[in-house]
């Protein structure tokens, strides 16, 4: 029965742990994680930088075109949407390269293919981060609204709780969230410029940690205000919270203050307390800052009652903005498999965080699941997903 | 929903003035703007962030800055392309021969929403902050936006603007907007951050946005500029009594028309304010038609009229006091 409530009604994600949100799920639950590896795709200059690849035989950008394909296709599927109910829907996508893949790609094809001259200058052809949402439009005939999402790391994190309040207020029919980030050397030679990866392992909340590492991703989350009948469960959304943090560009604040009042935030307007939250899916990155803020601040909420924490970045890597989307998809999929995977890359408690990340599988019972998020220019989103 | 103030910039780089300008020339350097409307450089920032902080504070300076504190703001930056500006050096250092260095200042600059961090900072803005992107129909898309959360009471004010900025070459932001003869006027590539300020004050406002609507269905582009067609959906979004039929009334066309028939328009009692030639084309050039309309032409209707090269139609009905 629906009350003006707002159901997760069918997802998909292509990770490097699988071509669908049920592989990932299963790799996850079974511990078939491999760390972070120099990255095979042509377009990659740079091997040093070991990221989380989507694998696959071909050139990354018919793999980047596959990836957008597969998602859609698996949360259609699931969702067991109609052509018509697609072409009525609206498309929210969030992502930061967009098909940016492209100009990469043609200038190392171009490279490639004339070893002996000098490299041409790079040209930008692609059509700005709404170019995914056109694409998929296109394809599908959809009528409904378009909106993209170009906020880093909370892109679509953000088009997720942006498609719950317009489906709340009645101006969209349903929402289909996409997250989109092939793996790119711009953000792999950016995060390095900002000192920002970890050349060995991705840690989050580890005492060890030493930054990020970037995992190439895409998912599509469908948001309705009916039910799934294909999954086990339903899947309610609420609570959705942004918040623009203006103190610093690059970090929510090493106090933990504005995680805590974010947390809470959702908490109040779910009408829920802390002690509903059976666990928790944080945004986890493992540079130093995000972790110490986040860590701090669910400690400063939640106290000796924090329910388990789990990361997914030691596992998949952090995929930028398509982060909200994909992590929200292999989650639920865990939901459906029966278990909350452990977080992956930890081994040390760190005192100024003073608790240790989930390190094994736990029963994914029914309740209120708490989602994080926090990213470049101060930007935070904070969500539940309550399993029925 | 009440337009409180507007505001925008072209080119030229003069504020909420026409200037004449050459393609040829462009870019301008901005600082001399920024110094205008900043009060001092902004040594850090790329020339997108300069661009839109001035788009902004400009269209803020009619109420000044402390008119927005104890509500709660929301700011909504639209932009086609973002920051090309500064993600094409950076890559073309990341891709330099022999390798290259390149600029953790550059990459955090060129992040499409450090931009809207920064004017939300200046603005001290905390709640919905968002940067929103979707080609040529950005603008359209991120007013209805700003518009839902007006309504729904979420938000008590929104700052809203479009920003793109001239990027060479030539050849490749005409490729980057995706223009043929087909789809579009024919007109020099431009730049420019336009703004409004809009939220429920009755007695403080200069016009209104009166709908914003994207229709449900798509066209070929031979249909894009049919005269009769834009009349007829543009006549169903005008409100029906009689103070709004009296007005004077005018098309503000979108770079996707690539016919405008002045005459027709005449004849159904419509002027046309053509404003590309103010602005050049750009992804968010409706900002700049919009607020321009709002600032400079009293006591009139507008319905601005742009299509997405894939079909997709938005109209913009606003009118002035």
């Amino acid at each position: 029965m629906n009350h003006g409530d707002i159901y997760v009604r069918g997802w998909g994600a292509v990770t490097s742990l699988g071509w669908s949100a049920p592989d990932s799920a299963r790799n996850l639950i079974a511990g078939n994680a491999p760390p972070a590896a120099a990255g095979v795709s042509s377009h990659l200059i740079n091997r040093e930088y070991k990221a989380f690849e989507v694998p696959y035989s071909g050139n990354p950008l018919d793999k980047s075109m596959a990836m957008l394909e597969r998602a859609l296709a698996e949360a259609f599927s699931r969702a067991e949407l109609s052509a018509e109910e697609i072409a009525e829907s609206s498309v929210l996508v969030g992502t930061t390269g967009g098909l940016f893949i492209r100009n990469e790609y043609e200038f190392t094809e171009a490279v490639r293919k004339n070893p002996d001259n000098q490299s041409p200058a790079i040209s930008c052809r692609n059509r700005g981060p709404g170019e995914v949402a056109d694409l998929i439009i296109n394809k599908y005939g959809i009528r409904g609204m378009a909106l993209t999402f170009s906020m880093a790391c909370v892109s679509s994190s953000h088009a997720l709780v942006v498609a719950a309040d317009l489906l709340k207020r009645g101006k969209i029919r349903r929402a289909i969230v996409v997250g989109f980030e092939p793996l790119l050397n711009m953000t792999l030679h950016g995060f390095a410029s900002l000192l920002l990866f970890d050349y060995d392992q991705c840690r989050p909340f580890c005492a060890t940690r030493a930054g990020m590492q970037i995992g190439e991703a895409s998912a599509v989350v469908i948001m309705d205000t009916e039910e799934s009948s294909a999954a086990s469960a339903k899947y309610k959304f609420t609570g959705g919270y942004l918040y623009n943090d203006i103190k610093s560009m690059t970090s929510a604040g090493i106090d933990g203050v504005t995680v805590s009042e974010v947390v809470q935030q959702t908490l109040t307007s779910a009408r829920m307390s802390a002690g509903d939250v059976v666990a928790i899916k944080a945004h986890g990155t493992g540079t130093r800052d995000n972790d110490l803020s986040e860590g701090r601040g669910l400690v400063k909420l939640f106290g000796k009652n924090l329910p388990p924490v789990v990361s997914l970045k030691g596992a998949i890597g952090h995929t930028l903005g398509a982060a909200g989307a994909v992590e929200t998809a292999v989650w639920l999929s865990c939901c459906e498999e029966g278990f909350i995977p452990r977080s992956f890359g930890f081994t040390e408690i760190d005192p100024e965080i003073g608790f240790a990340p989930s390190q094994k599988n736990i029963a994914a019972r029914d309740g209120a699941y708490l989602f994080t998020f926090f990213g470049f220019g101060g930007t935070c989103t904070s969500y539940l997903i309550i399993k029925e | 929903m009440p337009v409180i103030a507007a505001s925008y910039i072209g080119p030229s780089l003069t504020p909420n003035r026409d200037a004449l300008w050459e393609e040829s020339k462009l870019p301008l350097n901005p600082d001399d703007l920024v110094n205008e409307i900043m009060g001092q450089p902004m040594r850090r920032a790329g020339r997108f962030i300069k661009m839109v902080c001035c788009g902004g504070i400009a269209c803020l300076q009619k109420v000044s800055l402390g008119y927005l504190k104890g509500k709660k703001v929301g700011i909504f930056l639209s932009t086609g392309l973002g920051n090309v500006d500064e993600i094409m050096p950076f890559i073309t250092q990341v891709f330099k021969h022999g390798g290259g260095f390149p600029s953790p200042n550059q990459f955090a600059n060129s992040v499409s929403n450090a931009a809207a961090f920064v004017l939300a900072r200046i603005c001290e803005v905390t709640g919905t902050v968002l940067t929103i992107s979707q080609e040529e129909l950005s603008f359209e898309s991120a007013l209805w936006l700003a518009l839902s959360y007006l309504e729904s009471g979420e938000i008590e004010l929104a700052l809203v603007g479009g920003c793109d900025i001239f990027t060479p070459t030539v050849e490749e932001y005409r490729e980057r907007v995706n223009l043929t003869p087909e789809n579009s006027h024919s007109m020099p590539m431009g730049e420019g951050s336009s703004w409004l300020l809009l939220g429920k004050d009755k007695e403080n406002y200069i016009g209104n946005i009166l709908a914003v609507d994207f229709g449900n269905k798509i066209i070929s582009p031979e249909e894009f500029s049919a005269s009769e067609n834009i009349l007829s959906q543009s006549e169903k979004l005008i409100p029906a009594d009689s103070a709004w039929q009296k007005k004077k009334r005018f098309l503000l066309p979108g770079f996707r028309l690539n016919k405008i028939d002045s005459d027709f328009w005449k004849l159904k009692g419509w002027e046309v304010d053509d404003y590309l030639p103010y602005c050049g084309i750009h992804s968010t050039a409706a900002a700049f038609g919009i607020a321009r309309a709002l600032r400079e032409i009293p006591a009139a209707l507008f319905v601005h009229y742009n299509c997405h090269a894939s079909g997709k139609q938005a109209l913009v009905v606003a009118s002035t006091k």
